[in-house]
């Protein structure tokens, strides 16, 4: 198994609490892993460093054969990885615009931009809602505006900071349709979820949090771990 | 009597006749205050922007500093400027006393920390995803802070009208550092202040109704804008 980036020594306190001291996390390159750990384990929080949006205390960074420091990879990990929040926000804008955004970076033309629109909301199903107001959608929809918001920037990795809370059954469904799409596109993907029913049909490995560390679970014993872990309801979508 | 409403009906003839004193001075009013908001709105949204999404040293103190300067009376900031500006005091030698210019620079002062206050209250409610989302997108910081601007906007505007609402009907500075001369730095304040103490009614009158409808407008503006962004979610 290659992986696509390692972290190492990544340590983290938040007003004065230690929150994270994990020795090495190696993420699975074009596979999907799963996260899992009980509220306030340091999920987001982990999710947010591992994309450059939150300063870690310490962490090192092995990316495209290079060491760095969090410091000099943020760069890097910013460009090449997207973080997706637990409630994507999508910009007060159409969905067109909000999926555009990224785009204007890259300075691609209009036209070309236009026609990467298109086909990115072709690829989501979701070109009847091209002209619509981004706020105005339904949860399920902002999620999946999110997820080609991001996909059409070509991310090496995409973090999904607990997808499928609060959706329904279809809105589960159609968003984990995008998320395997994704995967066989060859973008490598973490999953943070408490309903890892919903997801693990597409994850290959499992890490959990526990005390702040990093714990792998096996997959031969993941349905016990799985099951102590989500007790709740079950639905699952094949 | 019927002074009053002889003076008010004069008034409205002042204002539709086109009388060349009464319009230079509303446009001198609006030229001085629009300066100076246009000036202080960029600098003060940074400001602002920072106190809000950042931690640094003294930045509660900074603040409360400027929660504090706003309430600080026009005519305390006109008199400090005074003595900054007057040919003695250290700026003296710039010659900026009693002209347009240092009115401007008055007014600066006066809505700075209304403007910084009002735009951090804005910034501090925003929606912390607006901002990482731009950045996982690939925005540089230069792009993502119009982008959160953008989001805000109903907030901003309303600390700009406001701002705008402070400095255009303000007095005690104007007078302090302006001097009230005609034709150079007599506003719509300082000329009604003038032209009552004379029992010049009608000027007074006419320059106070624009005063008036502006101010109510103004204020009517910032509760739209106030409100608009909170329906947004
Ligand atoms: N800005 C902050 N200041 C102080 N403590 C924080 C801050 N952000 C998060 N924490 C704490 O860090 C811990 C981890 O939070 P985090 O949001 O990463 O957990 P999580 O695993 O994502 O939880 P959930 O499942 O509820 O989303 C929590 O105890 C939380 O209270
Ligand atoms: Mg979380």
């Amino acid at each position: 198994m290659s992986h696509l980036i390692t972290y190492k020594n990544i340590t983290i306190s938040l007003s004065g609490k230690s929150i994270l001291n994990i020795d090495q996390l190696d993420v699975a390159a074009h596979q999907c892993t799963l996260l899992t750990g009980r509220n306030g384990s340091g999920k987001t929080t982990l999710l947010k460093i591992i994309s450059g949006l939150l300063k870690p205390n310490t962490a090192n960074i092995h990316y495209q054969g290079l060491d760095m420091s969090w410091k000099q990879a943020k760069p890097y990990i910013q460009k090449d990885i997207i973080y997706l929040h637990q409630q994507p926000y999508l910009f007060d804008a159409s969905v067109s615009d909000n999926i555009a955004y990224g785009l204007h970076r890259l300075g691609e033309s209009k036209a070309v931009a236009r026609q990467k629109v298109m086909h990115a909301l072709q690829w989501a199903d979701l070109s009847h809602l091209a002209h619509r107001s981004a706020k105005e959608l339904s949860g399920g929809e902002k999620q999946r505006v999110a997820l080609t918001r991001a996909r059409i920037l070509s991310p090496q990795l995409l973090l999904l900071d607990e997808p499928t809370a609060s959706m329904d059954t279809d809105a589960k469904q159609q968003t984990g349709l995008l998320l395997q799409r994704l995967k066989s596109e060859g973008v490598s993907i973490i999953i943070s979820s408490h309903e890892t029913h919903t997801v693990k049909h597409i994850a290959d490995h499992h890490l959990h949090i526990k005390d702040g560390q990093l714990e792998t679970i096996e997959p031969s014993t993941d349905s016990d771990k799985v099951s102590v872990l989500k007790p709740s309801k079950k639905q699952s979508v094949t | 009597m019927n002074d009053l409403g002889q003076a008010s009906a004069n008034a409205f003839e002042l204002l539709l006749s086109g009388n060349n004193d009464i319009w230079e001075i509303i446009s001198l009013s609006f030229g001085v205050s629009f300066s100076a908001i246009l000036i202080a709105t960029p600098v003060a949204l940074i400001i602002a922007f920072f106190l809000a999404f950042f931690q640094f040293p003294l930045r509660r103190t900074l603040i409360s500093l400027f929660n504090t300067f706003m309430s600080v009376p026009a005519v305390i900031i006109g008199l400090t400027l005074y003595l900054l500006l007057s040919r003695s005091g250290p700026l003296g030698d710039l010659r900026l006393l009693f002209t347009s210019k240092a009115m401007v620079i008055g007014q600066i002062m006066l809505s700075f920390p209304l403007l910084v206050a009002m735009a951090h209250a804005t910034f501090q409610a925003a929606d912390r995803r607006a901002w990482e989302t731009a950045i996982t997108l690939g925005a540089t910081p230069w792009r993502a802070f119009p982008t959160l601007m953008y989001e805000v906007r109903f907030g901003l505007i309303a600390a700009i009208v406001a701002g705008f609402g402070r400095v255009i009907a303000e007095i005690g500075c104007s007078m302090m550092v302006g001097g009230n001369i005609l034709h150079s730095t007599r506003n719509i304040p300082t000329a009604i202040a003038l032209e009552t103490s004379k029992g010049e009614f009608a000027q007074g009158i006419a320059l106070g109704m624009v005063l008036l409808v502006l101010s109510l407008s103004l204020n009517a503006g910032v509760s739209v804008f106030q409100g608009k962004g909170e329906l947004r979610t």
